[in-house]
């Protein structure tokens, strides 16, 4: 049995790739910037190409925010069920969910410079002049503010992050000395706690309001009540697959020794079941907007079943449905490195791709896909900081929570 | 060397009590092999009279007509398909028990997994009744089945969801049955083998298909176990997804809601939850099966009841809050006018539906309400009752009030044959559950038997020292080294 190798050391290589992932990320938002930028034009035109460079710096960070969050929703929802399974890996979910403050600090900056900024191109509701011509935002105008959105946007980044900080402060706490079975219960209370906590915030925010404010506002007019549980689908799906990347890596680099084949294999269970749970909301959503054939609400769909974004919106369906459905269908696919690796990479591209459709023909033209490499150039930026970020958080706890009461069960587990 | 029966002792056991595997088989095939106690008789009797009651109000219905029940033009379904919708919700505790928690290696389910399953089949049995008799002239039932016909172009509608929930229910329930009846087959042949009396080991002996217990029985078994599961996982989304599509594909306001599938999915294990803590917590303590279905299984399947509760009460308010957002009169008009207005005709059922649904299961917060065995019950009926008119306002409250107002329906209430319909159904619903409770080992014995070097009281006890070692000790022994 390999030597136990208790806590990380960001080796140099792994560095230098999360910065050189950043500094691509920068350059593109130079980039992007630039090319914008460069023509002045009336200011209309201006506000257009600022809305192509925002609308790209939302898409990246909401979408990696979110799937950072999901990491905190697994945690979560592992703990409340007594998952003892994944024990063996928590603290490598607990390193993603550092990034949930980062991310989210950038996040918040940015929805708030979109708000406030005089650009309203994006959230064209939070113009008063145009929410003063236009009798259904002016309706909606009590949901649909600048104050409520700020406010609600602070409050969850912190909540999130605060309780994220929470159960990793809990999972710590136990790093101490072994615990008797009646202070294992007591601990296991604690915890139950928090995660509930956590999953009630949870439910107001990214299950219903978070999305609604985010994202959906971007078309004012067009509703759905899906729509959130989608977004979590999506990023639920994407935040699984952040997770499985970490622990092959750090499996490859001679980490994790009791993580084994059988949590890789449940890791792309979870894969599997949610990309198949995201395509049943996808075509719930779709077939019922389609069925009823209301124009309030297939003008959604418009550009992007029919126009210029449908090969993104075609591309979306066949990665994160087709793709992991053929593939994860075997069991010897969920226990493959090579296929896990693969898949997970492609999902979290899906889902970003998924979050592109969602924004781009909304906040900046139905009629045309913008050059997308821009996005994933900054979309690279993202990566780097939560590779960067989830290192460092990494280095300063042990790699496995020792005393946890359930980790033994961890230790032998079998699928 | 590899430890497979570990498991934490800060788990609570699954089956109390010193048990060994015979005491096992004991237990649980008591209340089979003793008498029907004065009690069984009783409850029989009294649902067969139901049962007895619900089929001459079908027979008034069939004679005279639907004219029978107060349906008109504008309400068009009333008690018919909010009863079919409330019995089809409470057929899916049963398969998820079976099949998605034993995906999620829910050990507990072990424990109540066959009187759900069986209730699960029952229920699906009572809601068929709905659509079939509300057909009116149902000696053309045969209708919806799609097969070569000499009627034409007379064929069914492929577009209709209604159509769709044929094909989905009937599904349902026939992998339903099967999973059911496969998992019983080791039990029936339990019984057979302990049998005295004749006819009893013919009757078991018939029903469990000549099953010997032989390793290629339980392999065979255990591969059929998992494929029936994998049928079953996504039957239980599909099945209330299809129902809700009835509903959601309609423009009529208050119907046509895109989140409609998964929180109807989700309102169905609420509502078939809710039943199966109604019928566990008093089977439990008549047949003594207490250290079986112990506390925290009650406990457990409490949570997912506040779960599912929240979650379906995320989904009213969605629903609630984007009617208002969308600007659409209609559809802001049948929420705020046909639901939210209390002076509204039917305005009392919509909080009715919020209070029981959302609002009291919100007490399973705390463990000492989860573990309240009284408080389970009454709440279980509670939660059902809340499911009913939760039903009862997405289909009466959105139809009565078309958009003419010279259109708007006279106050609908039912006829006694409508509730005698709907009462019959329970009848059928019990006597089946009491039929099964006297034939059929209500628990499952041999999937016990699985769990009970793991999670048995006495057997955990006796972990004292695995618990005790070092998290390093442990590893070096017991971790499973598979090479990477």
């Amino acid at each position: 049995m390999a030597s136990t190798r208790d806590t990380f050391q960001v080796p140099k290589r792994y560095n230098s790739l999360a910065i050189a992932l950043m500094a691509i990320g920068i350059i593109a938002i130079i980039a992007l910037y630039i090319t914008t930028h460069g023509s002045g034009g009336t200011p209309a035109e201006k506000h257009q190409s600022d809305a192509r460079f925002w609308a790209s710096l939302l898409q990246n960070s909401v979408y990696f925010l979110l799937v950072c969050n999901a990491v905190i929703f697994f945690i979560a929802a592992t703990t409340l069920a007594w998952g003892g399974w994944q024990m063996s890996f928590r603290r490598v979910s607990e390193a993603i969910t550092v990034c949930v403050p980062v991310v989210g600090t950038i996040c918040g900056v940015i929805l708030l410079t979109i708000l406030f900024s005089s650009n309203h191109i994006i959230y064209h509701w939070s113009d008063n002049n145009v929410v003063a011509n236009d009798a259904a935002l002016d309706w909606k105008s009590g949901f649909l503010n600048k104050g409520f959105f700020a406010t609600w946007t602070v409050f969850t980044i912190v909540a999130w992050s605060l309780v994220g900080w929470k159960l990793r402060s809990l999972s710590r706490s136990t790093d101490a000395g072994k615990l008797t079975v009646e202070e294992g219960k007591r601990y296991m209370w604690t915890n139950t706690v928090w995660a509930a906590i956590y999953i009630v915030i949870f439910a107001l925010t990214v299950m219903s309001s978070i999305p609604w404010f985010w994202l959906m506002s971007i078309d004012a007019h067009w509703y759905s009540t899906m729509y959130s549980w989608y977004t979590f689908a999506s990023s639920f799906v994407a935040g699984i697959a952040l997770i499985t990347l970490f622990v092959i890596y750090l499996k490859n680099t001679g980490y994790l020794e009791f993580t084994t084949k059988e949590h890789l294999h449940d890791l792309g269970k979870f894969q599997f079941a949610f990309s198949i749970f995201w395509t049943y909301l996808w075509f719930a959503q779709l077939m019922l907007i389609w069925y009823a054939n209301i124009p309030e609400e297939t003008v959604y769909f418009k550009p992007r079943y029919f126009g210029a974004y449908s090969p993104i919106f075609w591309m979306v369906f066949m990665i994160n449905f087709v793709a992991p459905i053929l593939i994860y269908m075997s069991r010897d696919s969920k226990r493959n490195y090579a296929t896990l690796t693969f898949m997970s990479m492609l999902i979290l591209f899906g889902h970003w791709l998924d979050f592109y459709q969602m924004v781009f023909p909304g906040s900046v033209s139905p009629d045309h896909v913008p050059t997308i490499l821009y996005d994933f150039g900054v979309g690279i930026g993202f990566v780097g900081v939560i590779l960067f970020v989830t290192a460092r958080a990494l280095t300063k706890a042990p790699m496995i929570a020792k005393n946890h009461p359930l980790i033994k069960e961890s230790l032998i587990h079998h699928t | 060397m590899s430890l497979l029966r570990y498991e934490s002792q800060v788990r609570p056991p699954l089956v109390e009590g010193n048990k060994d595997y015979h005491q096992v088989t004991e237990d649980i095939c008591r209340p089979v092999e003793a008498k029907p106690s004065k009690l069984w008789w009783i409850g029989f009797l009294i649902s067969v009279a139901f049962l007895c009651f619900g089929i001459f109000s079908v027979c008034m219905e069939v004679t005279y007509g639907v004219g029978q029940w107060n349906l008109n033009k504008t309400t068009g379904w009333g008690w018919d398909i909010t009863n079919f919708v409330w019995w089809v919700g409470i057929g899916h505790a049963g398969t998820l028990i079976s099949a998605i928690l034993l995906l999620f290696r829910q050990g507990w389910r072990t424990g109540v997994n066959r009187a759900a399953e069986a209730m699960t089949i029952f229920a699906v049995m009572c809601a068929g009744q709905f659509p079939i008799w509300h057909m009116g002239r149902v000696w053309d039932a045969f209708f919806v089945l799609p097969y070569a016909n000499t009627r034409g172009p007379l064929w069914v509608n492929f577009n209709s969801p209604l159509l769709w929930d044929v094909f989905a229910i009937s599904t349902y329930f026939t992998v339903s049955l099967l999973f059911w009846y496969s998992g019983l087959l080791p039990d029936l042949a339990t019984l057979r083998d302990r049998a005295k009396l004749k006819w009893r080991k013919m009757f078991y002996g018939i029903a469990s298909f000549g099953w010997t217990g032989s390793t290629k029985h339980w392999q065979r078994h255990e591969a059929l176990s998992l494929v029936l599961a994998g049928l079953s996982t996504p039957l239980v989304l599909s099945v209330h997804t299809i129902v809700s599509f009835d509903f959601a594909t309609s423009v009529v306001p208050g119907w046509h809601t895109t989140i409609f599938p998964p929180y109807f999915v989700a309102g169905a294990i609420f509502s078939g939850f809710a039943m199966v803590q109604t019928l566990l917590v008093v089977t439990r303590r008549v047949l003594g099966l207490e250290e079986y279905i112990t506390i925290e299984h009650i406990d457990v399947m409490n949570k997912v009841i506040v779960l599912t509760g929240s979650i379906v009460g995320i989904a009213y308010l969605t629903e609630l809050f984007i009617a208002w957002y969308s600007h659409v009169p209609y559809e802001w008009f049948a929420f705020k006018e046909n639901r939210v207005n209390l002076n509204s005709p039917y305005g009392w059922s919509y909080y009715l539906m919020m209070g029981c649904n959302v609002l009291s299961p919100q007490i399973f917060w705390f463990r000492k309400m989860r573990r309240n065995l009284l408080l389970t019950f009454f709440m279980s009926i509670l939660v059902n009752i809340g499911m009913w008119f939760e039903r009862f306002v997405i289909i009466v409250t959105s139809v009565y009030r078309d958009y003419l107002p010279s259109s708007w329906s006279t106050y609908y209430r039912p006829t006694i044959w409508e509730v005698g319909f709907y009462l019959g159904t329970f009848g059928l619903f019990f006597t089946c559950y009491f039929l099964f409770s006297k034939f059929f080992p209500v628990i499952a014995v041999a999937e016990i038997k699985h769990i009970l070097k793991r999670s048995g009281e006495n057997y955990k006890s006796k972990m004292d020292v695995v618990e005790k070692e070092t998290f390093d000790d442990f590893a070096h022994e017991h971790a499973h080294d598979h090479g990477a």
